[in-house]
């Protein structure tokens, strides 16, 4: 009897030692963890947008995040938008609360700063406080705006949908006009070789500088990718091509459907029906908001 | 034991009934069912006849996807059926059909009288989902072949059909008790306490715990099974699948049904690769194979060709 | 087993070749299938199955002498989950990348039957410093045996090695299909038995 209570006494111990360790690890990575997290998604952005190592951003541009949440009050739903505002020289967040319909229903304060609204825990404390039950909210998405020299350079978009196996998360940059910017396929767990290759440069850039008429219609085209046009797209082979070479084929494939990977037609047309959704309905909800926010003259920092 | 098997079956249709029932979503009293029709439409059936005036009124319904309550899908075309007591809604592109829609059917009109207002949910059925993650733990996203795990084990009672079965069956019941009671601590315990980096160690520790309930409730209450089983149950805790399916199911946030489902796919998944692989084996041991390759080498290749084959199963889906 | 008798090379060297967790004792298998398909993936698992087992093997040896035999084999698993947290928590902190790669396969260490056999075997019975080069014998052994399926697998099916394009073609995309790699493994496996053989053969001849 007394083996039994010391083995289980040195068992507890040695558990509980374990778990502090555990403990403790995880409180000093978890911070890392996060920080990284959103460095990447930043970097993404960038890429996205055409600034990398060789070609910077400049000093001015500022990345401004629209978090939008689908509020619930009782049977009545309504869309509300956490939006950076400017007041008094500093940048702060408001809850700009519209209805289904696209009126303008309510705006207010959160008690939040910029830095601290990247993290989903800080936005639903801030939330709790500004909303009084029984409005429920579920957070829905969020998008990026990228402004420099006071006007709008692009918006950021991601978009999640179903592909051939498990979701496809990507992210789209459009100018304000919602013409493509670029796309860039995040997560996927697509086979390697076939869907796959959805992350590859000659899938993703063909959908760059599409503008919005043609992604409305945007269809996938089952035949083989052109020569010339691989050779425009991957940017080793695009060394080869001359200036005029190079004008000449953004001009042919302009207004061209994308042509389906090999072996992978389903990842290709779910990924193209996913960026026609998602170009569908940010370009609707982002002049909804324009106007809300015009009508009242809200200070939006974009 | 024929009482039991009655009472299996009886309580096993109830289940399923329930199951059904529960895809339909229909909340009001003059609805009696609505549910996805082909790729692009929605089919109402109502408890009678409505009048043909407002069931061509295309404003008189709204249907969204649940998560974009702001954006209204188009509709093209309505048409009555079933005499009037049906109407099948055709939209302008395919439905997404794996998101819930929820329609609002605006002040009813039925022989003159008004049924009021309905706000139903569309989803397809959870059944269906719940037999879909059945399959797929199965044969889809079988745990040997699609996902690599459990090789060690797989490898080593692969060379007899009666080693295989006895380690498939033990394996599943273990494998069921282990992972109900990971959903259960992960669901109230883990999670509202955020202490999700224990996962490892608890989910271990339950393992662990269901092999020993396991064997001992086995030796109490069916000697015999227990000397044909027993000696699988140790090899149990060194099986990478026992481990997996519980972080599986943490990770994706399952409900207890799609749980379990997870946990009996993943079960007879195992059992049906084991089988699958001793009875090439068992061939394996009388045919003319050079002495470099006899054994495990073999077996790996041969393992492949079947991974192979089970890859021409991806992307299935039935529901 | 008793104390060993092996010096501390010779034991590092057992881990990489007589002992070879992969070819030679046939356990953990399962990460060599799934993930070998870059080197990189193999190294970077086989640093973390290194640290593990280094770890546990110490931990263990450090506290041999007050673990109670009838509770042995969880206080192993207890010191190999809590190790494993450790690395799976840091990897996810610090190399998300790598850690995304790796899959589930990182959690999954603490199944892994050869660190808890080794602990069984040897850290259990032996002092620090000898378990110490057995733990990194096995878990340079395992890294060796990853990087050798991931050499094979990247060069023969993307043409890459660790993401830098050597043949500029893809020969054979089979090797990057998971299936391929318990081809790879089963013809490894031969191979070793080959060399055995032919060692065993070079040996009688000489009596």
């Amino acid at each position: 009897m007394k083996q039994i209570i010391r083995i289980t006494i040195g068992l507890t111990i040695s558990c509980l030692i374990a778990a502090l360790l555990m403990g403790v690890v995880f409180t000093i990575t978890a911070k890392a963890k996060k920080h990284n997290e959103h460095v990447q998604v930043q970097e993404t952005m960038l890429d996205l947008l055409g600034y990398n190592g060789a070609n910077p951003a400049p000093p001015d541009l500022k990345l401004h995040n629209i978090y939008r949440y689908i509020l619930k009050d009782g049977r009545k739903k309504y869309l509300g938008y956490m939006i950076p505002v400017k007041e008094a020289g500093s940048l702060g967040y408001k809850l700009l609360i519209i209805t289904l319909e696209g009126k303008f229903h309510e705006l207010i304060d959160l008690s939040i700063s910029p830095e601290k609204a990247i993290e989903a825990q800080e936005r639903e404390t801030a939330l709790n406080e500004a909303l009084q039950p029984p409005v429920t909210f579920t957070y829905a998405d969020e998008t990026a705006v990228a402004v420099t020299e006071g006007k709008r350079l692009a918006y950021l978009v991601r978009g999640e949908f179903q592909g051939f196996k498990t979701f496809i998360t990507i992210m789209l940059a459009f100018d304000p006009n919602f013409r493509i910017l670029g796309m860039e396929v995040m997560e996927h767990e697509e086979d390697p070789g076939l869907g796959g290759e959805i992350e590859e440069d000659y899938f993703e850039d063909q959908f760059k500088n599409k503008t919005f008429e043609k992604i409305k219609k945007l269809d996938v085209v089952k035949k083989p990718l052109p020569e010339e046009y691989r050779k425009y797209l991957e940017p080793k082979l695009r060394r080869t091509l001359t200036g005029e070479d190079l004008a000449k084929i953004r001009k042919m494939y302009q207004d061209a459907d994308i042509y389906a990977l090999t072996g992978a037609t389903i990842s290709s047309k779910a990924v193209t029906d996913g960026v026609k959704n998602a170009t569908k309905k940010f370009a609707y909800r982002i002049e909804v908001l324009d106007s809300v926010i015009a009508e009242h003259r809200v200070a939006a920092a974009f | 034991m024929k009482d039991l098997r009655l009472h299996v079956i009886v309580v096993g249709l109830l289940l399923l009934g329930g199951m059904l029932l529960a895809g339909c979503g229909a909340e009001h009293r003059f609805i009696k069912k609505i549910s996805f029709k082909g790729t692009n439409q929605i089919e109402i059936a109502f408890a009678g006849p409505v009048d043909e005036k407002w069931a061509k009124n295309v404003e008189n319904y709204a249907v969204y996807e649940e998560p974009d309550p702001d954006i209204l899908l188009n509709i093209t075309d309505v048409n009555l059926a079933q005499g009037g007591k049906a109407v099948i809604l055709t939209f302008e592109s395919d439905l997404n059909q794996t998101q819930p829609h929820l329609v609002t059917l605006q002040d009813m009109m039925a022989e003159g009288r008004s049924m009021g207002t309905a706000l139903l949910t569309v989803k397809k059925l959870y059944f269906g989902y719940l037999f879909s993650i059945l399959l797929g733990a199965m044969i889809i996203k079988n745990f040997v072949f699609t996902k690599y795990l459990g090789l060690c084990v797989f490898f080593g009672t692969s060379q007899k059909k009666s080693t295989a079965v006895g380690m498939g069956i033990t394996f599943t019941i273990v494998m069921i008790a282990s992972a109900m009671m990971s959903w259960f601590l992960y669901q109230f315990v883990l999670k509202p306490y955020r202490l999700d980096f224990l996962q490892i160690i608890v989910f271990i520790g339950l393992v662990s715990l269901s092999v020993q309930a396991v064997d001992t409730i086995l030796r109490k209450v069916n000697p015999a099974l227990f000397k044909a089983f027993g000696v699988y149950l140790v090899l149990v805790i060194a099986n990478c699948i026992i481990l997996a399916v519980p972080l599986i199911l943490a990770n994706s946030e399952y409900n207890a049904w799609e749980s379990l489902m997870l946990a009996v796919g993943a079960g007879t998944g195992f059992l049906i690769a084991l089988f699958l692989m001793s009875s090439v084996r068992e061939r394996l041991e009388l045919a003319n194979v050079p002495p470099t390759y006899r054994g495990l080498p073999i077996a790996f290749i041969t393992a492949g060709l079947f991974a192979l084959a089970f890859m021409g199963f991806s992307g299935m889906s039935i529901f | 087993m008793p104390v060993t008798k092996k010096t501390n090379k010779q034991l590092f060297f057992n881990g990489i070749l007589m002992e070879n967790p992969i070819f030679r004792l046939a356990l953990s298998m399962c990460p060599a299938v799934g993930i070998s398909t870059t080197v990189m993936n193999g190294v970077l698992l086989g640093i973390a199955v290194l640290f593990v087992q280094v770890f546990s093997s110490c931990t263990i040896a450090a506290i041999k002498d007050y673990i109670h035999p009838r509770i042995r084999i969880p206080t192993y698993t207890l010191t190999i989950a809590t190790w494993v947290t450790i690395i799976d928590l840091v990897l996810a902190a610090y190399m998300p990348e790598a850690y995304k790669a790796m899959g589930i396969f990182v959690k999954l260490i603490v199944a892994f039957a050869i660190i808890t056999m080794r602990l069984e075997m040897f850290a259990a019975k032996n002092p620090i410093i000898p378990s110490f080069w057995d733990a990194v014998g096995m878990g340079l052994g395992f890294m060796f045996g990853m990087m050798t399926l991931g050499f094979i697998r990247e060069l023969l099916g993307a043409g890459t090695l660790l993401g830098h394009d050597i043949l500029g073609v893809r020969p054979l995309l089979f090797f990057i299909l998971p299936a391929a790699g318990f081809f790879c493994v089963g013809f490894i496996m031969a191979l070793f038995n080959y060399v055995e053989l032919v060692f065993k053969r070079m040996k009688e001849k000489k009596d």
